[in-house]
């Protein structure tokens, strides 16, 4: 396959603008709101592909430490909640609490960064 | 003939049936907000006055509550609820019409149209709420009290939910969803491990948020959205007011615009009870859970073939927002 051009990140960037500084000024009541959560939406997706990558690599990285086991970030996951569900994890744990506070902060880097900035 | 001008028909049909003709509607306008229900706001003739409405109907396909577990107030047992709260004193809004299956709009019911704000961010921002927002906490606080002194007599349809119970709820909900995040777990774990021991019972509002109060000049002008009303334990609405998804960017606890203590000590005035604040603290943690498997439940909603309209999806990813929220309360790092 040849290399598709523009790439993802420069379609979103223009569908954004569009519905951003043109479609929303011309909009009221709900379909304003419809439309401002549909630039929502896209911009996650637009975070979701510059730092998806490397936050799975990180997660995957700390939830192997924390388990003593290397594997799949998602079956690392499954683990670590049914671990702490049966009560084999003190829910005080510093690395327990530092773990789940960093993974919280880079899905929220995503999906809304304002959140921690406030 | 459009949807729209169906709908508008349909309504002058039950403006007219219920209130008396010609019953025409003017200035029909859908607001935004209300996921599960549909908002509508309107003038009605009847007679030779014109009477400012909103309707809010819940579409027979969308009875399921946000906690998927129960239905929810609607319809008749709704405007019960709300006469009882005025008995009690509360700002609640004034019923003109219950929906009747011949209506052909679902359920839902037509109530008095108050003046005034409800959007959150508005509210906690806005330059003609500065004077007010100082006072906002503590009149939530005598309003809760009132809330609480809803005589339940005859409101028999209000089900008992201690917090036990609303967790294995929330549980169940966790459960149904192939979707394992350890800081859900974690929050479910802790609820579980810190339940409050035999508080007392009475009406409680369910919902009582910033963004559910129409706020204006002069303070708190009406409560609205009293679908998720039970009997349960009160300081769940002092909580609940507290949760960071609430305060809209206003940088206070108490719905973002006040200080826990002014809302507490309201609270303890008007109902002559103390409040304590780690009993609160409690239901404001657990409020994070809630919100989470909330967000968690109307934004997967595509996974049970719901349609994944825009609002509900964008929901789905805001899981993360409360389970920090939580995570900052039970390592004493929250404000």
């Amino acid at each position: 396959m040849p290399a598709i051009k523009p790439e993802p990140a420069v379609l979103l960037d223009a569908a954004i603008d569009y519905l951003e500084r043109e479609l929303l000024p011309a909009l009221a009541g709900y379909h304003r709101f419809q439309c401002r959560v549909t630039v929502n939406v896209l911009a996650q997706v637009r975070r979701e592909l510059l730092l998806a990558p490397g936050h799975a690599d990180a997660e995957r990285a700390r939830l192997a430490s924390l388990l003593g086991h290397p594997g799949e970030r998602d079956e690392l996951n499954r683990e670590l909640a049914t671990r702490i569900r049966a009560g084999e994890v003190a829910l005080d744990d510093p690395a327990l609490l530092e773990h789940l506070r960093h993974s919280l902060i880079e899905a929220l880097r995503i999906n809304n960064p304002k959140w921690i900035e406030e | 003939m459009t949807e729209r001008d169906a709908f508008q028909n349909k309504l002058e049909a039950v403006v007219a049936r219920h209130l008396g003709a010609p019953g025409e509607v003017r200035e029909l306008v859908r607001l935004t907000g209300g996921a599960t229900k549909v908002t509508w706001s309107f003038d009605a003739v009847v007679g030779t006055t014109t009477l400012p409405l909103i309707l809010q109907q819940t579409p027979p396909e969308r009875l399921v509550a946000p906690d998927g577990a129960t239905t929810g107030i609607h319809g008749a047992h709704e405007a019960a609820l709300l006469e009882a709260a005025r008995r009690a004193g509360v700002p609640a809004p004034c019923v003109r019409i219950v929906l009747s299956p011949d209506d052909d709009l679902g359920e839902g019911t037509v109530t008095e149209r108050v003046a005034g704000e409800t959007l959150g961010r508005k509210i906690n921002t806005g330059a003609e709420f500065a004077a007010v927002r100082p006072t906002l906490a503590a009149q939530c606080g005598s309003i809760l009290a009132a809330v609480h002194r809803i005589d339940a007599t005859g409101l028999d349809f209000l089900v008992e939910q201690t917090a036990r119970d609303q967790l294995a709820t929330y549980r169940a909900l966790a459960d149904a969803y192939d979707h394992p995040l350890p800081a859900l777990e974690c929050g479910l774990r802790w609820v579980a491990e810190n339940l409050p021991r035999a508080p007392r019972t009475c009406v409680v509002h369910g919902d009582f948020r910033n963004g559910n109060l129409i706020v204006g000049e002069d303070g708190v002008r009406c409560v609205l959205d009293w679908e998720l009303a039970h009997r349960g334990d009160p300081m769940l609405d002092l909580g609940w007011l507290c949760v960071k998804t609430w305060r809209f960017g206003g940088p206070l606890p108490a719905g973002g615009f006040g200080h826990r203590d002014d809302l507490f000590l309201a609270y303890e005035r008007a109902s002559g009870g103390p409040v304590d604040p780690a009993h609160v603290r409690f239901w404001e943690a657990f409020g994070c859970v809630k919100w989470a498997l909330m967000c968690m439940h109307k934004g997967l909603g595509y996974l049970r073939g719901a349609r994944g309209n825009v609002e509900a999806v964008a929901i789905g990813r805001r899981i993360e927002e409360p389970l920090l929220d939580f995570l900052d309360l039970i390592t004493g790092k929250a404000a």
